[in-house]
């Protein structure tokens, strides 16, 4: 085993553990949009009382997503495009670097919008006004909120698509009969949490 | 005889590294031919269209009957035998380019000696010592063999790494073929002696890793080798390989 394969290994890993479990729970959290300003507030601030929060987002989401997003991002660029050959796997291949790089993007973005600035404007821990102010602003609602959209279809069909990957990475999945099997539950992970992120936001929208 | 004629539009280059150029023939047609019988057409009378005399096409073929994997170009776009290439079945003008993932040695011709290189990378044979008499071999079922039998079928023709978005000109990927065939002899009774070393090759740089599940491999096989499961297959092998070395060091 050299460093190639061990850093191919722990890209693919940390795609699904924490990464993707780290995108699971934040979706989740987003329903709390549904219960108002003060309930929502109230639940996101809760967490960044622990003493251990920073430590936890550190370890178990900035840098294995720092990770993932560079080597991915290298990857991508490596690819050498076969525009002849149209099959299905072959677009999912080339919708997961471009997803892969616009969720990179978005995650910036996102963090201006939810740390950043309110950091700056020290209106820090008003989250919900962040986001519903965000999107109802007159001028520039509309690119918010088709940020958001976009991000956040990126991201779950990066990670719904990622599973597919990673069982075949992996091993998990062999025959084809079990990969198609794989597939059905991606594709069945990529419509709940679209529809999961999607409610969540129908409350600000 | 009719006066329909067949065109082609050749991507030809005179030698290795120099610059490479299109040149059209237009020959007449001819019921049933298929891409290297045109291409021997064009050969006896090398008469580009137009006009001018030029140096006949360079091509390879063999057994004409797609199991040697020889006469691999890219025909209008894709990759496959020009020998099972039939003109009724394609668009005209027929487009012929070489493989462009390995250097042309001129005109359709190219080498794919970095394929063989491939197959020695993952020590693609079984290991003896001697000429021996070494008893009877292991039985084999027939479950077994249907399987090995199968991913046997695979004549290194290129159309798997030539589709492939991870293999390039300038990468060191082992690419499909060679990851079936570490299968293949991995599964056979003495050649599963040296497994963990064909791993170990599997594991190195460019090996397995480097695979990016694009899966166009399986799909432009011309002997349907379920290239993908053979990935997924070595992939299991060395997860297993990886957690076990992970703790012994």
């Amino acid at each position: 085993m050299n460093s190639h394969f061990f850093a191919r290994r722990v890209h693919s890993l940390t795609g699904i553990i924490p990464v993707g479990l780290f995108l699971v729970y934040h979706l989740y959290t987003q329903l709390y949009l549904h219960q108002g300003a003060e309930k929502y507030n109230e639940h996101t601030n809760a967490f960044y009382e622990s003493p251990l929060a920073i430590w936890l987002l550190i370890i178990f989401v900035y840098i294995p997503l720092f990770y993932h997003s560079i080597l991915g991002a290298k990857l991508s660029i490596e690819a050498t495009p076969q525009p002849s050959y149209h099959y299905f796997s072959h677009l999912l291949y080339w919708l997961q670097r471009i997803s892969g790089i616009g969720v990179l993007l978005f995650i910036f973005a996102h963090l201006y919008n939810t740390k950043v600035m309110p950091l700056m404007t020290d209106t820090y821990g008003q989250h919900f006004e962040h986001l519903a102010e965000g999107f109802a602003s007159a001028e520039t609602g509309w690119l918010t909120k088709s940020v958001y959209l976009l991000g956040i279809l990126g991201a779950t069909f990066h990670f719904a698509n990622g599973i597919n990957t990673f069982c075949m990475t992996w091993g998990l999945a062999l025959t084809p009969r079990a990969q198609l099997r794989v597939r059905v539950l991606s594709i069945i992970v990529f419509v709940l949490l679209t529809a999961v992120a999607l409610y969540s936001l129908s409350a600000i929208w | 005889m009719s006066n329909k004629t067949i065109t082609f539009k050749i991507l030809r280059q005179d030698g290795p590294n120099q610059p490479s150029y299109w040149e059209t023939f237009v020959i007449p047609y001819l019921p049933n031919s298929n891409v290297i019988s045109c291409l021997m057409d064009i050969q006896k009378n090398p008469i580009n269209s137009e006009g001018k005399k030029v140096r006949p096409v360079v091509w390879e073929c063999n057994c004409l009957e797609e199991v040697c994997g020889t006469c691999t170009m890219v025909i209008n776009g894709k990759t496959r035998q020009s020998c099972s290439a039939l003109i009724d079945k394609l668009m005209q003008p027929i487009t012929l380019q070489p493989l462009s993932k390995f250097p042309v040695v001129r005109d359709l011709a190219v080498d794919r000696s970095r394929m063989f290189e491939a197959l020695k990378r993952v020590k693609a044979w079984v290991p003896m010592d001697g000429y021996h008499d070494l008893g009877p071999g292991d039985k084999i079922l027939p479950d077994h063999q249907g399987v090995a039998y199968k991913l046997s079928e695979c004549m290194t023709c290129g159309c798997c790494v030539e589709a492939c978005p991870q293999y390039s000109r300038d990468n060191n990927f082992l690419g499909a073929a060679a990851i079936s065939q570490a299968r293949l002899f991995n599964m056979h009774p003495t050649g599963k002696l040296i497994a963990n070393e064909r791993l170990d090759s599997l594991m190195d740089d460019g090996g397995i890793a480097a695979c990016g599940n694009a899966q166009n491999c399986v799909e432009v096989c011309p002997k349907s080798i379920p290239l993908t499961e053979s990935i997924a297959e070595m992939g299991r092998q060395s997860s297993k390989r990886f957690w076990k070395t992970l703790f012994q060091i």
